[in-house]
């Protein structure tokens, strides 16, 4: 299993324990990340104030997946969303894919986008290319002790249109089922399908921080000993602004925020240190303690 | 401090006005005649000017005219002799804010022009509200009633029969009622002139004018024990008095209602500059949902059929209201295409797609909410965090700068080096137009 590893803006600057932990465990469950030259910005952050720039920043990047003959696989949702749409796009209207193509200097007739390659989060790659079967036969040890919360953010489900309708976005399983296959609970919570507030973070810090005080107010309600995610956006408001939420509101949470990846690199047996724990803002010590 | 001129020909009123007014906490100022006034106005400027119907010269209504032309938000307040309906309504159709009849009580005074100073503090509010969320709070007066701006109401009952009460802005100007005198049954009231007291806090008096002449055949005595109902349903259980009106037809004629009413209160949201919250037919554009229809993602925005689900849903319209995906498809359907694409309001939606994925008719407002954005861009609305990342992107290729040192920090955690791009996202934000649209917008 071989694809192209697509980064995007935050997770290689804001979220360096997700890549980190992505890095070590995909080494130890036999897939095979490539860094591709030629990817820059997804083009979501045009997205609401250009549609042809959008997808021209979109098919930029799958033309360098399509050249190098990968498929793609994403670690942040909003990039996520926004190469499968274009993909999509492309792949099925042609004027505007002679268009862009144009635009970029390409050849029409050579790339066909998604009728050759698919992108795909890398959380749905573990769950369905890999699967929980052969995860679950890689398990060293099983984190039966912890409970956690998973969130799923809003673009690894939605809209569920350009995903084929994978998962229903109000009940999705994924990530229950990959939180599980660790040993680890995963617990129910009111919010569980609510949006963390990062869309809307640079715009108005009140509405986005008030969001997800919200979310944090349900997990912390439900018991769990952290949040496991697989968004490079969500974990910089639930980790990177946890501290703030708490001073804004008078409020304490001391919550882990863990990426998937680190949840189950330690069920993989991986030491603590390449998992990038150290770069957690919220310090996961006494869940690690309850681990052992 | 608020700044009151008093202008009267008689110095022993206007000494009288001068001494309550001041004694109450205002600055005042003084003149004999309109000329004098007008040539004070030229240098100062006043919240309120008190003046005399009659004077020497040019009259007090002329005075009023020349102020309201030169200075639209000046209130004015009439004072006559000649309490007729003619004088009353004229002026207030005029602008005046109000009129008190000679011989008048200090305390009268002082009710009046503290109800004119309330009224613009809650004018000043209210726009402070506005400037800040453009939905404020707006003033509710039901279609089907006549009134006297400003102060009261007629409600058609019977062919010569009428309710009477305060309307929404005289309500709101004296705030909370504690006490009203009554008219007793069987008075004969004059329309302009006063049929109640009414009381407010800190023992404040205001006349209520009674809008059609006649005689009272009832009064609502519930008000006696629950006054509060003429601030919490004053078109409804609040109303005051039953009156068998002796000329209504040509009394009616006096007042406004319908159409003329909404003209009346278009030329004075004019005047006072706030027409932006109002719809006015003029300023639709019938054709922004057809231009909306023909972006990207806004193919659907004409299926919706406002039920709503969309901003039950959205988790942002939960924490503020000024986001409503329904109001915001409901505007732009109307042709509110200026005030949409110059709110703050469509910068909100936080992209998760929550009201996409409930919609029952399949509008996609996440996807309209775009459509709507990028048309605001290309008319030179932009809000400037999204300036402030298509430069970033077009300088670093990504929304945050990875350089040599970067790099160096990546390689001594264990991740590899990051391709720091060749410079293609800006070739793209050229070739696309988007940095020309944004230069425009900023020269």
């Amino acid at each position: 299993m071989k694809y192209a590893l697509f980064l995007g803006c935050t997770a290689p600057t804001k979220a360096r324990n997700y890549e980190l932990s992505t890095r070590r465990i995909i080494e130890t469950i036999g897939i095979e990340l490539i860094d591709l030259n030629g990817f820059e910005c997804c083009g979501f952050p045009v997205r609401s104030v250009h549609y042809e720039s959008f997808v021209l920043m979109a098919a930029r990047n799958l033309i360098a997946a399509e050249d190098a003959g990968l498929d793609i696989c994403v670690l942040c949702s909003a990039c996520t969303g926004t190469l499968v749409e274009v993909n999509r796009y492309l792949a099925s209207n042609d004027k505007a894919r002679q268009k862009v193509l144009s635009k970029l200097g390409k050849k029409d007739g050579k790339y066909g986008f998604a009728q050759n390659i698919k992108v795909k989060h890398l959380i749905r790659i573990l769950h369905e290319d890999l699967g929980l079967e052969k995860i679950n036969s890689k398990i060293k040890r099983k984190l039966s002790d912890i409970t956690v919360a998973a969130h799923y953010g809003c673009h690894y489900l939605k809209p569920s249109a350009i995903y084929d309708n994978y998962e229903d976005p109000e009940n999705p399983r994924s990530l229950d089922e990959l939180i599980e296959v660790t040993g680890a609970k995963s617990i129910d919570y009111l919010e569980k399908e609510h949006c963390c507030g990062a869309g809307v973070l640079a715009i108005n810090e009140d509405i986005a921080l008030s969001m997800a005080e919200k979310k944090l107010d349900s997990v912390k309600a439900s018991g769990a000993d952290a949040i496991v995610l697989m968004c490079p956006f969500c974990g910089a408001m639930y980790d990177e602004n946890q501290r703030r939420i708490e001073t804004k509101f008078q409020k304490s949470y001391n919550l882990p925020v863990l990426y998937y990846p680190q949840l189950l690199g330690l069920a993989l047996g991986v030491d603590q240190e390449p998992l990038g724990f150290r770069l957690n803002k919220v310090k996961p010590d006494s869940l690690l303690e309850k681990i052992g | 401090m608020s700044c009151i001129l008093v202008v009267d020909d008689e110095p022993i009123v206007l000494n009288g006005c001068e001494a309550t007014l001041t004694k109450t906490g205002y600055e005042v100022e003084t003149a004999l005649n309109a000329e004098e006034a007008l040539e004070k106005i030229e240098t100062g400027r006043y919240d309120t000017i008190v003046t005399d119907l009659k004077l020497p010269g040019l009259s007090g209504m002329q005075l009023l005219k020349i102020v309201k032309d030169r200075e639209p938000e000046t209130d004015i307040i009439m004072i006559t002799g000649y309490a007729t309906v003619q004088t009353a309504v004229e002026a207030m159709r005029l602008g005046a804010f109000d009129y008190i009849s000679k011989p008048f009580t200090p305390d009268e005074l002082r009710s009046v022009v503290g109800r004119a100073i309330e009224r613009r503090r809650l004018l000043h509010e209210e726009r402070l509200r506005a400037t800040k969320n453009r939905v404020a709070f707006e003033y509710n007066m039901p279609a089907d009633l006549y009134y006297l701006p400003e102060h009261s109401w007629v409600r058609v009952v019977t062919e010569n029969t009428v309710d009477i009460g305060i309307d929404d802005v005289f309500q709101k100007t004296i705030g909370v009622i504690t006490d009203i005198e009554l008219p007793s049954k069987g008075t004969i009231v004059e329309q302009g002139n006063p049929c109640a007291e009414i009381y407010g806090v800190a023992g404040r008096v205001y006349k209520l004018l009674a809008s059609v002449s006649g005689q009272i055949v009832e009064v609502n005595e519930v008000l006696k024990e629950n006054s509060s109902l003429m601030n919490s349903d004053s078109y409804g259980e609040g109303w005051i008095a039953k009156i068998k009106a002796s000329d209504l037809d040509k009394e009616l004629g006096n007042l406004l209602s319908g159409d003329a009413m909404i003209q009346w209160w278009l030329r004075r949201e004019i005047v006072e500059r706030k027409t932006d919250r109002y719809v006015q037919i003029s300023a639709l554009d019938p054709n922004f949902k057809h231009e909306i229809a023909k972006e990207p993602g806004g193919e659907n925005i004409k299926v919706c059929f406002g039920c709503g689900i969309c901003t039950a849903t959205c988790p942002v319209r939960e924490i503020d209201s000024r986001y409503n995906p329904r109001k915001i498809v409901h505007m732009a359907l109307l042709g509110m295409k200026e005030r949409v694409l110059n709110s703050d309001f469509i910068w909100l939606c936080s992209t998760c797609y929550a009201c996409t994925e409930r919609c029952p008719q399949d509008v996609k407002f996440t996807n309209i909410i775009n459509a709507i954005k990028n048309i605001a861009v290309k008319e030179g609305y932009i809000h400037p965090a999204f300036t402030a990342q298509v430069d970033l992107l077009a300088k670093h290729g990504r929304l945050y700068e990875i350089d040599e040192f970067d790099n160096r920090r990546r390689e001594k955690i264990g991740l590899p080096k990051l391709w720091t791009g060749e410079g293609s996202t800006a070739k793209i934000l050229e070739a696309s137009g988007l940095q020309d649209i944004l230069k425009e917008g900023t020269d």
